[in-house]
């Protein structure tokens, strides 16, 4: 039981964080090796928002997503929008972001200096479920995440801009030549990324505590997760990271911590020879 | 003049300019930072075939410099091998591991095979670092079988301080740059050679090469097997020319440097790694008093340079 409440929890965490990967992925076949660096950001500006400023926590958690948001839009405007049409996009954007990724994260350093700092969004206290004691962190936590992963699937299915972004992601031409203004999609995917990748940081960092470099950890898992299920199922992504989160909190409890990435990774690269386009991937074929 | 002529006689009188350098600059740090240019130009030359000419992106090329420099340095410490057949074993063991992780992204494409990599390079340093057990008991503390947080040390040298006296480090630097120029020679006549067309042929398009019997099994094997080679044989020297090894090689503060330098020169050209490793650390050197800056400098130069100039100082030439 303890074991399912963490592992849910984790799974949320890397859930809405991956969405995000996803997402980007998705739209314009962007690897964002950045996006750790921006889950971190935001950590710190809610931090600074709460801790220095004293202002109160729903004021810090939207100020995060909103310069997190604006960092996104920024990486499209200066890094994606240049080298969009070039012919190894994947590739070059793969590394201009990894670059993007270092600025920001020793930006931090210098702001907040290497010493890890309290998040002070923080719920005391347990929810007592028979003899089970589940922080109210962790409850709080879930309940985030099912809450923005639910108005991300709502946002996606039901509103004009979700379907433009669905469009885009299946057919960037057929979508264009429908007259879907694809380069406002491409900015908003990466803003909307950015803001989940704020709250995700402030719900990681609130639990492990705040570091330049919190995000690498959550961002590779992130990445292998969008790798298992797939690159650009953000369903499938959804499914991943929970089952990945339930595996980790398992493998931990019963082998112990300093092996559990090793041993999902391990898994990881099975499934990936057993279906190198992910579990939830289709095979794509290609035509001469 | 032939291509392969001309680039190897380009090589050649580099090379002898290079080995007249030491008579003329005397400082120990000087020759010493060459040296390194020396290593970090292997390293490059021999991931540029893989990432520039097979146009596989992977990120594992610095855990293979691992897998050298800890082979020789493990095969030292523990075994108390001489140093040139512990290298030359721990090369030969770094080809193993790059065909094994060859196979592994065989059926994978582009970034899949970026995030493969790089998560393969994470676990053998976590498995590293994360080690606390204790393998033996020397004198000077515990000692986990991949040396944990604290690397090896004492572990021997090529045998230039009995030779030279203070002057070693300038039998260092030839062999150093020995085993730079033949690294070079070697990527010369792979680039040039059938190989390396087979190579661009599966870079620019895999479905004709394989239609023409271009196997992609058989040359992505071949290429992570023979790249490995010098980068493991690198990673060996390395562990010589510093007498340490510890896990700071696996940073990826590290793999960002030499990933800079390959994409600053240009990707898939003979000189453009080389020529971006020498203006990479000259920018370094000049960046070494800013302490944190020098981070985010690197993560400028890479990022602008993609973005500005995506194929690197050798493409502005065409």
């Amino acid at each position: 039981m303890q074991i399912v409440a963490s592992g849910l929890t984790l799974g949320a965490m890397y859930a809405v964080s991956t969405i995000g990967l996803a997402l980007v992925y998705g739209a314009l076949n962007m690897l964002n090796m950045a996006h750790g660096a921006v889950l971190a950001l935001g950590g710190y500006v809610c931090f600074y928002a709460m801790a220095v400023l004293g202002l109160p926590a729903i004021v810090g958690v939207a100020a995060a997503a909103v310069i997190c948001g604006g960092v996104g839009l920024a990486i499209y405007h200066l890094a994606a929008r240049p080298m969009l049409n070039s012919a190894n996009f994947e590739t070059q954007i793969f590394i201009a972001t990894i670059g993007i990724g270092t600025v920001i994260e020793n930006v931090i350093l210098r702001l907040f200096g290497p010493q890890p700092k309290a998040q002070p969004l923080n719920l005391p206290g347990a929810l007592h479920i028979g003899h089970v004691a589940i922080p109210l962190q962790n409850v709080l936590i879930l309940a985030v995440a099912v809450a923005m992963m639910a108005s991300v699937a709502w946002l996606l299915g039901r509103t004009r801009a979700g379907r433009a972004i669905r469009a885009t992601a299946q057919n960037r031409e057929a979508a264009q030549l429908m007259g879907v203004r694809i380069g406002r999609v491409y900015a908003q995917v990466l803003a909307l990324s950015g803001a989940l990748a704020a709250v995700s940081g402030i719900m990681i960092s609130s639990l492990a505590g705040l570091l330049p470099n919190v995000g690498a950890d959550p961002m590779l898992k992130a990445f292998v997760i969008c790798v298992v299920a797939g690159l650009g199922q953000v369903r499938g992504a959804v499914v991943a990271a929970l089952a990945l989160g339930l595996l980790e909190s398992a493998i931990q409890y019963a082998v112990g911590v300093q092996y559990s990435f090793a041993i999902l990774l391990v898994i990881v690269i099975a499934a990936l020879i057993w279906r190198p386009y992910g579990l939830f991937g289709r095979k794509q074929v290609v035509r001469l | 003049m032939t291509g392969v002529r001309r680039d190897v006689l380009i090589c050649l009188a580099l090379a002898a300019a290079m080995a007249l350098l030491p008579a003329m600059v005397g400082t120990r740090y000087v020759i010493t930072q060459i040296t390194l240019f020396f290593i970090w130009g292997v390293v490059v030359t021999q991931w540029n075939l893989v990432l520039g000419v097979a146009g596989i992106f992977s990120l594992a090329q610095m855990a293979l410099f691992a897998v050298g420099a800890y082979g020789t340095a493990m095969l030292g410490y523990y075994f108390g091998w001489p140093m040139p057949l512990a290298m030359l074993v721990a090369a030969l063991v770094t080809v193993a591991v790059s065909m094994l992780i060859g196979l592994a992204c065989l059926r994978l494409r582009g970034p899949y095979v970026a995030l493969l990599t790089l998560a393969i390079a994470q676990v053998i340093y976590l498995m590293v670092v994360n080690d606390t057990g204790c393998f033996t008991n020397p004198p000077s503390g515990c000692m986990p079988l991949f040396g944990g947080v604290r690397g090896f040390s004492r572990f021997g040298d090529l045998g230039f301080r009995a030779i030279l006296g203070s002057k070693w480090f300038i039998g260092q630097y030839y062999v150093g740059l020995a085993l730079l120029v033949l690294a070079v020679l070697f990527s010369i006549l792979l680039i040039r050679g059938p190989l390396g067309l087979a190579f661009k042929a599966l870079r620019d398009n895999p479905g004709y090469a394989m239609s023409r019997g271009v196997g992609q099994l058989k040359y992505q094997l071949w290429v992570f097997g023979l790249s490995a080679f010098f980068t493991g044989l690198a990673g060996a020297f390395y562990a010589v020319q510093f007498g340490v090894v510890g896990p700071i090689v696996f940073s990826l503060t590290m793999l960002l440097f030499l990933l800079a330098m390959i994409v600053v020169g240009g990707m898939g050209t003979i000189w453009g790694p080389l020529l971006g490793a020498a203006l990479l650390m000259l920018a370094d050197e000049g960046m070494r008093e800013m302490g944190d800056w020098r981070d985010i400098g690197l993560g400028l130069i890479l990022a602008l340079f993609v973005i500005t100039l995506p194929r690197g100082l050798a493409g502005l030439r065409r």
